[in-house]
């Protein structure tokens, strides 16, 4: 296994690298979308976001987070700020969680996060489709929290990984 | 009771007002500047107009950056692709450029006819200009259907310009910055399209299904029926969104919704470079004519002579080819005539051939019954009932079995 150097550079972009993948992943909208699968897309910032503000994590900032759903705005065309609203609001609702949990446990997180990932997606489409006027298909956003609700579990693993391999 | 709430206001509070050490703000003020945000980019100011502008430039341009290696990934996934299907798509694009060499005479004929006609009728003659645009970004987002192509208001490119895959319709641009802009596609659930529908010239709403397909809506029922699987769609020009004319996809009847499905001619994931249409409105002549008579004169009459000029240029193509034709054709009557001619002798032979056949047959016969019945037809000295051998009446009574006729 790769070790690094404390205090070197290389191990410090590696601690910053929540904050750059949420970055890529906004630039990018890194969905799979290209590989044409019908109706399959996930919401990678979701997951990301929401592990790490559990875990607080403390090289994710949230005003970075606020930044990173403004760019995700600007590249999907989405109105300004509405991203980072629903990023914002899964750091409280995952500080929340964190707060009144005293024994952490992967599928309470898991199912919890579904609760918010639902809730959050319910606002978005309220908000773009009664104050925006947006045509929205309702299809699109169910089958993409049900994708984001299942690569939770598969992320987590990795995250958990990699929060682990900086402890030690 | 109450010591449960307590935690739970603790809890929340903590959540949204807890500053840990390296935090720069508490949640609650973050989710302030979003609701600002939202709020403040609904409005039309222009201090707002220029700020978002800037932040779409600059975050446009750097998903492009961005963006490289994934598309490179994308890319290589669609080359391999290509490759596989390289000769069969070799052979269906050679037969259709065939049929097209053939149908690009008649087309021009039809412009050139088209815009006299138009200019008749508007008042003017609409010059467009069309310049190529690079698309920055296409992240194909689940929920809108959009793209960013590198042209803004630098290039003259407005709200509503038509933008165009070589000469099919792609979509217009709904957002523009100074060196780029956001085109919505025709996918999108948003974008709405007035079609014609041919055969039929049947008028409808083409309405992005979100994913790759249009579906047509907003058409009377009755017309329904008139619709064609494989008709062809194109703008109809009504409501002024779209320029009349522009191919947008063939009729899709196949889906099992019962949905009427459009087919687009384009392929909006492989969009690497896209047509801007920069229209401008010119005078036509009889207005020209108005302002300074004798220039427009002038002009008008180039014009005319160059109208006719194309014609006749496309007239003697068309001549040419007819007169190839019927010299293709005249060689196909002489070599039918030929063959004519082979078959009639062919025929003749045969006949003979039979003729001859049906007398061996009939003397056959004659001689079979003449040893029969010779002696009851042959003359005698004494008693004359009999003819004479050789003439035809001994004949006709061989042929009736000895029985002399009176």
């Amino acid at each position: 296994m790769i070790r690094f150097q404390k205090k070197n550079l290389l191990y410090k972009i590696y601690t910053w690298f929540p904050i750059l993948a949420l970055f890529i992943s906004v630039f990018n909208e890194f969905d799979l979308n290209y590989l044409n699968i019908d109706y399959f897309s996930f919401n990678f910032p979701f997951i990301l976001i929401f592990y790490f503000s559990l875990k607080e994590y403390q090289r994710f900032d949230y005003f970075l987070v606020f930044l990173a759903g403004l760019v995700n705005d600007t590249v999907v065309g989405l109105p300004l700020g509405l991203s980072s609203l629903s990023y914002i609001l899964i750091c409280i609702f995952a500080t929340y969680l964190r707060n009144i949990t005293i024994s952490p446990n992967l599928i309470k997180d898991w199912f919890y996060f579904l609760f918010i990932i639902s809730l959050i997606n319910s606002i978005n489409y309220s908000v773009l489709f009664l104050f925006f006027s947006y045509e929205l298909d309702i299809t699109f956003f169910i089958i993409n929290n049900f994708f984001t609700f299942i690569f939770y579990i598969i992320f987590s693993v990795f995250f958990k990984r990699y929060l682990k391999s900086l402890d030690d | 009771m109450a010591e449960s709430r307590d935690d739970f206001i603790i809890a929340i509070r903590s959540a949204f007002l807890k500053k840990s050490t390296k935090q720069k703000f508490s949640l609650l003020t973050l989710v302030f500047f979003s609701i600002v945000i939202i709020v403040l980019s609904s409005f039309n100011f222009k201090v707002i107009n220029v700020t978002k502008s800037i932040i779409k430039e600059v975050v446009y341009r750097s998903s492009f950056i961005v963006s490289v290696p994934e598309n490179l990934i994308k890319s290589s996934y669609y080359n391999v692709n290509e490759y596989t299907n390289y000769y069969k798509e070799y052979k269906l694009t050679k037969e259709e450029l065939d049929q097209l060499k053939s149908e690009n005479i008649s087309t021009k004929i039809i412009r050139i006819e088209n815009d006299e006609l138009k200019s008749l009728i508007d008042g003017y003659t609409t010059t467009s200009n069309k310049i190529l645009a690079k698309v920055i970004v296409d992240h194909e987002s689940p929920f809108l259907r959009s793209i960013i192509i590198n042209k803004g208001s630098k290039e003259k490119i407005k709200i509503g310009t038509n933008i165009y895959d070589r000469s099919y319709l792609v979509g217009r641009v709904i957002e523009v910055n100074y060196t780029n802009s956001r085109v919505l596609l025709l996918t999108d659930l948003n974008s709405n399209i007035p079609v014609s529908i041919t055969p039929g010239n049947v008028q409808a709403i083409v309405v992005g299904d979100g994913d790759k397909k249009g579906e047509i809506r907003y058409i009377k029922n009755d017309l329904i029926n008139k619709i064609d699987d494989k008709g062809i769609a194109y703008t109809s020009g009504t409501g002024s969104i779209f320029k009349s004319g522009i191919p947008v996809g063939t009729v899709d009847l196949k889906d099992e919704s019962e949905k009427i499905l459009i087919n687009f001619y384009s392929d909006f994931t492989q969009l690497k470079y896209v047509f801007a249409e920069i229209n401008e409105l010119a005078p036509t002549s009889v207005e020209t004519k108005e302002n300074d008579q004798t220039e427009s004169s002038s002009n008008t009459e180039q014009i005319k002579l160059d109208l006719i000029s194309d014609e006749l240029q496309i007239l003697e193509e068309s001549n040419n080819k007819f007169l190839e034709e019927n010299k293709e054709l005249n060689n196909l009557t002489n070599e039918l005539k030929k063959q004519i001619e082979i078959l009639k002798k062919e025929n003749y032979f045969q006949k003979n051939a039979i003729q001859q056949h049906n007398l061996d047959q009939e003397e056959l016969e004659f001689l079979r019954l003449n040893l029969i019945y010779s002696s009851k037809c042959q003359s005698k000295k004494l008693f004359s009932t009999g003819f004479k051998v050789g003439t035809p009446e001994y004949k006709e009574c061989i042929m009736q079995k000895g029985k002399i006729s009176d």
